[in-house]
């Protein structure tokens, strides 16, 4: 079976999991994900660059880490090869991340760091492998593309969280914050329920939510709008993050957002680390992100929920795309649970 | 594809500001201009508005600037002032119907795209992707890229030449024309705004984007469809491209001629549409005809 065939298969393929009793075709709602099988100890966690370049160095404190944790690393061809700012040419990081996608005995693909990249390979991507047996990918930020692409085209859950290069080069000396951030992403892989608790803050709109947590990074979810990766949001919770852009690129970006459907039938909205890059003089935007996101939203009650820890920042959460969440933001605190 | 009129001598020109703030002072010579070359300026409130901020003034106030601008009946054609941001935020309270019963040229360029899409999509209204009111300073009002607005509101058929470059993909085409800014023709994919390409000819340009991003823009356009049934596509200027610390190692043209090597419709790069001096009035909506060969660049109006 070619690609192409393939693809169009799945929707039948999910359809007929998820296909109600009666026939009914079931609401994309209705649909729960795939879950990939949790890792155990001794299983093999494989590291891929598919978009930015790092060399095997940067990568050695995550693997003695996650050796620590009781898992073997593979470390993939793409690791300490460089095409300009790519981890590889296309096809070098294409044939990276197939490879690891199609060896059973790899459970769990890291992506070693974001930069740019991903788009280009993931329409050479054969997911046949992938789709028979699930594995998780992990990453954030332009591994966004992944995710998106994975969670609308086949429902499989993934890990947004950070990479192989946010890990400490001293863990004992890291900070709480960076701890915690980095063994979330163990926690997840064990299969850990994730739960997470944030202070509330005054710009908050309050409310219960429950739906599948989609989403990640703003610039790379617009520049996947219209194409066949395009994150789907109806009856969702959906996070987004950024950093280093200018607020009326941020402003144009919700606007993209709404203007492509993607606000209005949302179950909730999380909004984390907004990292803005400083107005050039007399050219202030004069609208903060709180402002701009509420002004995009204001017609709907979902709960909303700023400065959640998720972003290019230390504390960034490892969150499990594609499976059912709730969200409760009330006046002191906010809660994601994973059901 | 609706044609709205062409201008008379007498006529009157609105200048508006839907984006970006621009002082009364930056447009005197192109009211000056436009005053010579026979037609009536009325300047809009959003010129030199009260605004401190980024904008030529609130939403409300640049919507209802161009909101009256489109309904006048005296008002026969309307120039923004600039782009910069802003015209995305007022498009879907805009109203329509007044200008679709009297059609109207609306001109600018850059954020000024968000127009021409929503108008050439879902109006069938031609537009003027041509230079705003800042180019007619510092003399621009004597170059011919500037006398190209002219001569293409006063109904003349409009038709270019370039130098080849060495990219080029000889071939003729012919189709209507649609394009713009492509960082706004990404962010508008999509939205209701979305222009389809199928047919036509394309043509693109930015200015100080980061090579990696010309990059991504470019895939998303792939990706969402737009270059697969293009007629021929026309490359103008990406000016002021700034690259990342590791370098992308491709530029914006290279990037283009990679994405584009699987089809087999013309292809010219380095034509005079961008943000920099060059820049011919091209009507997005109307028919034209692509001519590239080894020696000349042809964009030719059809009758």
């Amino acid at each position: 079976m070619n690609r192409k065939q393939f693809l169009s298969s799945t929707p039948a393929l999910l359809a007929a999991i998820t296909l109600p009793v009666k026939g009914i075709a079931a609401t994309e709602r209705e649909v729960s994900a795939i879950v990939p099988p949790y890792l155990k100890s001794g299983d093999i966690i494989g590291i891929t660059s598919p978009a930015g370049y790092i060399t095997r160095e940067e990568l050695m404190p995550s693997i003695q880490l996650m050796e620590s944790w009781g898992y073997v690393i593979r470390v993939g061809s793409t690791i300490g090869k460089r095409d300009f700012t790519f981890g590889g040419t296309d096809d070098e990081r294409k044939q990276d991340l197939q490879q690891m996608m199609d060896d059973e005995d790899v459970k769990a693909i890291m992506c070693a760091r974001g930069g740019y990249g991903a788009v280009r390979i993931v329409d050479g991507i054969n997911w046949e492998k992938f789709t028979l047996k699930p594995k998780w990918i992990i990453g954030f930020s332009d591994i966004t593309v992944l995710h998106s692409h994975i969670s609308r085209n086949m429902g499989i859950a993934s890990i947004h969280s950070k990479m192989c290069n946010s890990f400490p080069d001293d863990w004992s000396r890291a900070e709480p914050i960076q701890v915690d951030t980095i063994l979330s992403i163990k926690k997840a892989l064990s299969g850990e329920k994730m739960r997470y608790e944030t202070a509330a803050v005054i710009n908050n709109r309050n409310g219960m939510a429950k739906g599948r947590l989609v989403g990640g990074n703003l610039k790379t979810l617009e520049s996947l709008a219209g194409s066949e990766s395009d994150i789907r949001t109806n009856g969702k919770i959906l996070f987004v993050e950024d950093t280093g852009e200018y607020l009326y690129s941020i402003d144009r970006m919700f606007w993209n957002l709404k203007r492509s459907g993607k606000l209005s039938q949302l179950e909730g909205l999380i909004v984390g680390g907004f990292k803005v890059k400083a107005d050039t003089g007399g050219e202030d935007f004069g609208k903060t992100v709180y402002e701009i996101v509420m002004d995009k939203i204001k017609e709907y009650q979902y709960p909303v929920c700023f400065d959640f820890p998720v972003g290019h920042q230390k504390n960034n959460f490892a969150l499990k795309c594609s499976i059912e969440h709730t969200l409760k933001v009330s006046d002191d605190i906010c809660i994601l649970k994973e059901l | 594809m609706i044609i709205p009129p062409y201008l008379e001598k007498g006529d009157t020109i609105g200048l508006v500001c839907p984006a970006g703030y621009m002082s009364a002072e930056k447009a005197a010579a192109c009211i000056n201009t436009l005053d010579e070359w026979g037609y009536r300026v009325i300047t809009g409130k959003t010129l030199e508005g009260n605004s401190s901020t980024y904008f030529s003034g609130t939403d409300e106030e640049r919507l209802a600037d161009l909101q009256q601008m489109l309904d006048d009946p005296g008002i026969n054609a309307i120039l923004c002032g600039r782009g910069g941001y802003g015209t995305g935020r007022i498009v879907d309270l805009l109203d329509f119907k007044k200008f679709r019963k009297h059609p109207k040229w609306i001109i600018g360029f850059s954020d000024i795209t968000i127009l021409h899409s929503h108008i050439n999509r879902n109006y069938k209204i031609a537009t003027l992707h041509a230079p705003m009111a800042g180019a007619f300073n510092d003399e621009g009002y004597k170059n011919e890229f500037v006398s190209s607005m002219r001569h293409a509101l006063e109904g003349r058929r409009t038709q270019y030449h370039c130098d080849p470059h060495v990219f080029n993909r000889p071939g003729k085409a012919s189709g209507r024309l649609t394009g713009g800014n492509l960082a706004i023709l990404a962010h508008l994919t999509g939205t209701r705004s979305d222009v389809p390409t199928r047919g036509k000819i394309l043509f693109l340009e930015d200015i100080g984007e980061y090579l990696y991003s010309t990059d991504r823009m470019l895939y998303q356009l792939k990706r969402s469809g737009k270059f697969d049934n293009l007629a021929g596509l026309v490359v103008g200027g990406f000016t002021d491209a700034k690259d990342t610390p590791r370098p992308f190692g491709k530029s914006a043209y290279e990037s283009i001629r990679d994405l584009v090597k699987e089809y087999d419709y013309p292809v010219c790069y380095g034509f005079p549409v961008s943000h920099a001096t060059e820049n011919y009035a091209l009507k997005t909506g109307a028919r034209y005809k692509l001519t590239i060969e080894d020696e000349l660049v042809e964009l030719k109006e059809s009758l």
